[in-house]
């Protein structure tokens, strides 16, 4: 019935032990025995018996004694006290103490046999429970270390219905979306009434695959994120498709970065071919200078320099140009004086007008008041759009015709008005459209595609705009329309160092 | 009698650049600043060879060639295409060269030579 059971017999009345231990011995427990609780001690630490059956004498202390020190030490062996006939008392008192069970004696086989059992089945149930509750244990310290994953992961993770509600998502997800658990995935994430033309979740609902998307979500704060979305089904035990999980990874940084990137590379690659015309104008400056010296033929030696001087200078415009573009710049601005500004401007313009024989007008009599502006910016701009008109007058090949630039400035409530006026080459509807557009010249050489580009970026940023009229061989106009005040949001999106300036 | 070289840039440092280069190893030159130009000048000079820029404002050089090749009392000048734009190399094919911007002129000079020994 027990075969192999360890069990220890202790009691003072040896003949009991050995009639008892006859008696188990035919159950098939494999019994040890021993009067004095010392030596019971050191078999249990020997043998690991699975039941201890104890009277209450014992030759060094009374059973009770012997069952308090097992139930600290060795709380998983079950104990049977035998306690003396009619001896209730102690009986109970061994129940109280964690005995398994009492029997009196004499003892009764059949009920000896059942109490066996029962303490046996006792223990089995211990060691199961015993057993759950380190699963339980572990499984509930899983789920804390998957609640801190969830919750710590990089990206934003939601588990959507059917109906794209939210049934569940991580501490990040809350934290830049809401805590809005029942509401629809597009309210949330994309302030949409609807659901998403293309949506993964939906895809792998039908599907049951994982589906990867890329969008532009929109923050608690308003601001947007670019995410790439992945989904995942999650199943129930019969394998039926309840929730999509969404995971989505901020890669508005890379996006942005990207953008830089491919801007920087557009620019160098298409700035290339003026660079090698540049370095090969540089390369006959220094030939002729060098061939020019050995030969003392002076006038090779000045047209050497000429070139020299003007293609270092137009590879120093190239680079400051490119420097200005792949630097997000904010506006300086300070208050400044207009007519101080346009006489600046003007004085800047005058030599090359000059160098030209190109007759340079201004009117600046409105001029004699203020506005906000980033000095060095907007004259950068206005310059280059002057160039440009002067430039216009130079390529016009097409008479002897007196060719002039006017700048003017006129001032209403708002805006300070300049124009550049030139009796030029003028363009056609193509060139007026793609004037300010990035890397377009007329200009063949000359050009980089990026100076009007820069300068209406300036007047852009200066919250103004640039309008131009122009007709093919008769000339153009430029009005450049500029703000007295600096637009608040330009403004506030300004650094702190703005105090520095004002 | 010297060889004629007819330069085709838009860029007057280059034509500069070029005229005295060619100039001080024996070539006689003349130049035009664009495709539609140099047609005029290749009629008018009859040179021996062309060295081609492909991108200039009012005509390109592929345009220009393809003018030229019509013609057939000077579809048989070798050109050397001379541009600052990479990947030009197919541009022209029946270029007789192509090089790139900036350019070693010793190699350059020797193109010549060999094109019109």
């Amino acid at each position: 019935m027990f075969p192999g059971t360890k069990i220890l017999l202790v009691d003072q009345d040896e003949e009991l032990r050995s009639s008892l231990e006859v008696f188990l011995e035919r159950l098939g427990f494999d019994v040890i025995s021993t009067g004095k609780a010392e030596i019971a001690f050191t078999e249990i630490q020997k043998d690991h018996p699975a039941v201890v059956m104890s009277g209450n004498q014992l030759e060094d202390m009374p059973g009770i004694q012997l069952l308090r020190r097992l139930r600290r030490e060795y709380p998983q062996i079950e104990m049977i006290l035998v306690v003396d006939e009619g001896d209730i008392s102690t009986g109970v008192e061994g129940l109280r103490l964690g005995a398994s069970d009492y029997i009196h004696k004499p003892v009764n086989s059949e009920a000896l046999q059942v109490l066996l059992k029962r303490a046996l089945d006792r223990r089995e149930k211990g060691f199961l429970i015993q057993r759950y509750r380190k699963n339980y244990e572990s499984v509930n310290r899983n789920k804390i270390l998957l609640q801190q994953l969830f919750d710590s992961v990089p990206c934003y993770i939601s588990l959507q219905d059917e109906n794209f509600r939210l049934t569940g998502a991580n501490k990040r997800f809350k934290e830049d979306f809401g805590d809005y658990l029942g509401s629809h995935c597009y309210e949330v994430y994309k302030h949409r009434s609807e659901p998403c033309i293309s949506c993964p979740v939906e895809a792998t609902f039908h599907d049951g695959e994982p589906h990867q998307t890329e969008e532009v979500v929109t923050s608690q704060s308003g601001e947007q994120y670019n995410v790439l979305t992945w989904t995942a089904p999650l199943r129930d035990v019969s394998g039926k498709i309840t929730q999509v999980m969404e995971m989505s990874t901020n890669i508005t940084q890379i996006r942005k970065l990207e953008g830089h990137l491919t801007s920087l590379g557009l620019l160098l690659g298409s700035m290339s071919h003026g660079i090698r015309g540049l370095l090969t104008a540089l390369d006959g400056g220094i030939y002729r200078l060098e061939t020019g010296i050995e030969k003392g033929e002076q006038e090779r030696i000045d047209g050497a320099l000429e070139t020299v001087k003007a293609t270092i200078q137009r590879i120093r415009s190239m680079v400051l140009d490119i420097l200005y573009y792949t630097k997000d710049r904010e506006l300086n601005w300070t208050r400044v004086n207009v007519l101080d500004f346009a006489n600046q401007v003007a004085g800047l313009i005058r030599p090359k007008a000059e160098k030209y024989n190109i007759a340079f007008q201004y009117d600046f009599h409105q001029a004699d008041t203020f506005f906000e502006i980033d000095a060095g910016l907007l004259s950068s701009a206005l310059v280059n759009i002057l160039e440009n008109s002067i430039d216009a007058c130079i390529d016009d090949r097409s008479s002897d015709k007196s060719y002039e630039v006017i700048f003017n400035i006129t001032v209403n409530k708002d805006h300070v008005v300049f124009e550049a006026i030139d009796n030029g080459t003028g363009m056609d509807r193509q060139m007026r459209e793609n004037l300010f557009t990035l890397f377009f010249s007329s200009k063949g050489y000359r050009g980089t595609g990026l100076g009007l580009f820069i300068a209406n970026q300036v007047v852009e940023q200066h919250g103004g705009t640039i309008d131009v009229t122009s007709e093919l061989g008769k000339g153009s106009c430029f009005r450049i329309n500029v703000p007295k005040v600096i637009p608040e949001d330009v403004k506030y999106a300004k650094d702190c160092g703005k105090e520095d300036n004002t | 009698m010297a060889k004629k070289i007819l330069i085709v840039d838009d860029d007057p440092n280059i034509i500069s650049y070029l005229t005295d280069f060619f100039g001080d190893n024996g070539y006689e030159t003349c130049s035009a600043m664009d495709g539609s130009e140099a047609m005029g000048i290749v009629k008018k000079e009859k040179p021996d060879l062309i060295t081609l820029d492909l991108e200039m404002p009012e005509e390109w050089g592929p345009r220009f060639f393809r003018k030229l090749m019509k013609e057939k009392e000077y579809s048989k000048i070798p050109v050397i295409v001379i541009s600052g734009l990479t990947g030009a190399k197919y541009a022209i094919q029946k270029a007789v060269a192509s090089i790139h911007k900036p350019f070693d002129r010793d190699e350059l000079l020797k193109i010549v030579e060999e094109s019109i020994a």
